[in-house]
């Protein structure tokens, strides 16, 4: 497979539209690879802070992590010869991450920098080679090793920061700087949600067609400017904060248990139209863009992420959330909760 | 199994076509995607090519699809065929469709 091309920030998503209108020919484009969409240089990679423990919070079974340069270096000795890139994730000329896929040792991720993860084919393990001088290479884990174990384990992981309230989960997306984070912090101000995950949620499409939410790290990041944009009062609501890279890190206690999707809430920024709206005929593209994990590849991997998307898209709770300038997370907060104690 | 670029318009029309088993569809409300398993490339079909692929794929030949369409939509059965032709060229150029070969012998 190859290295898919990475979309530059900011350029407008090619449709590949083929259709016909009685006369009218549509766009016929050469195809949308999702993977070409999602990775902007400077996205949300390498943002996410740690789990503590790193054990997959997807099923009673955890995801055992190694810390074990010398094994990860034997199996991958043995394999790196049928290995193939699945993905690339550049900032311009500096390689932020690249996926290589080797058939019987699994995905072997590599943030240069950072260090090596890699994940056994059934995502029940991930050895670690970390770079001995950065004390934050666990940030690899949640924000890249464990969303792709968990895709191999049968979930599908959004990017999205989510809440249970009222029994039934919440859950945010959008592009980074787009305020989940900052949105399910104020949501947890208010006292009457639990979080669910920041940053990543993983989703499971049941057999009996209910889309369920997991719980993830008991962790919630801030960025510096919304740190500072809280009162003391705020803060102390959250509890004491460590810096992570950028972020401010808060301990968090998360959702017990997982809970039925409830509402999906696409923000956006917009000075017009009604801060929420829900969407009668929401965009699969951008269903299928907002999964965090694009390496796995295989055809029931492919159908799954699809029959997600038509599973979300049919439940008729997908809204769009404007959020408007000046419009700060806890006003969104308020707004959002009012809509929610509505359905 | 021919191909599109040995078929004729009126043989195209003459033939059953069938979405290969690398390839999926699901309907939303406004759009239907047609995913390449093999490629990993997904592809947006508007309302009408919709229900076009849904049409061909149970019809035993492209024509016998065109009553139905006309009817449902109320338009001429040589706009619906001269659509269905450009429809089956861009899926079969994209590898979404595979024409079935009536005669293997």
């Amino acid at each position: 497979m190859p290295i898919q091309p990475e979309a530059p920030a900011g350029r407008a998503r090619e449709r590949a539209t083929i259709g016909v209108a009685f006369g009218l020919l549509l766009d016929v484009g050469a195809g949308i690879d999702i993977a070409g969409i999602v990775d902007t240089p400077g996205g949300h990679d390498l943002e996410a802070a740690s789990p503590e423990p790193p054990v997959s919070p997807l099923s009673a079974e955890p995801t055992r992590v190694r810390l074990d340069p010398l094994e990860l270096e034997r199996r991958w000795a043995s394999a790196a010869h049928a290995a193939e890139r699945v993905r690339e994730l550049r900032d311009g000329d500096t390689v932020l991450l690249t996926v290589e896929l080797a058939p019987h040792a699994g995905y072997l991720l590599h943030a240069p920098g950072f260090g090596r993860i890699l994940i056994a084919p059934d995502g029940c393990e991930l050895v670690c080679a970390p770079e001995p001088d950065n004390s934050q290479w666990t940030a690899l884990l949640p924000a890249q090793a464990l969303p792709l174990a968990a895709t191999l384990r049968g979930f599908e992981v959004l990017h999205a920061s989510g809440v249970v309230l009222g029994g039934r989960a919440a859950l945010f997306t959008g592009p980074p700087g787009a305020g989940k984070s900052s949105l399910a912090a104020a949501l947890l101000r208010r006292g009457a949600a639990e979080l669910l995950s920041d940053d990543t949620v993983a989703l499971q499409l049941r057999g009996d067609g209910a889309l369920v939410a997991y719980p993830g790290a008991a962790l919630l990041q801030l960025r510096a400017a919304e740190h500072e944009r809280l009162s003391t009062r705020e803060r102390a609501l959250l509890g004491p904060p460590t810096t992570f890279l950028d972020k401010q890190r808060y301990s968090q206690s998360v959702a017990a248990s997982p809970a039925p999707f409830g509402e999906l809430f696409l923000l956006e920024r917009s000075a017009h139209g009604p801060p929420i709206e829900r969407i009668e005929a929401v965009d699969p593209f951008a269903l299928l863009a907002s999964t965090f994990n694009l390496s796995v590849r295989m055809p029931e991997r492919l159908t799954r992420h699809l029959d997600l998307a038509v599973a979300l898209a049919a439940s008729g709770r997908i809204h769009r959330l404007r959020v408007r300038p000046g419009t700060d997370a806890t006003q969104l907060a308020e707004i959002v909760h009012e809509r929610l104690l509505e359905l | 199994m021919p191909t599109m670029s040995q078929l004729s318009d009126q043989e195209l029309l003459a033939n059953q076509v069938r979405l290969p088993q690398h390839v999926v569809h699901r309907s939303f409300v406004a759009e239907t995607v047609v995913l390449n398993l093999r490629t990993g490339k997904y592809h947006g079909l508007n309302p009408t090519a919709g229900k076009m692929l849904e049409a061909l794929a149970v019809a035993p030949t492209v024509r016998a699809s065109v009553p139905e369409l006309a009817r449902e939509y109320g338009v001429e059965p040589a706009k619906v065929e001269s659509d269905l032709i450009v429809l089956c060229q861009g899926l079969l150029q994209r590898g979404l469709i595979e024409i079935v070969d009536a005669d293997p012998a």
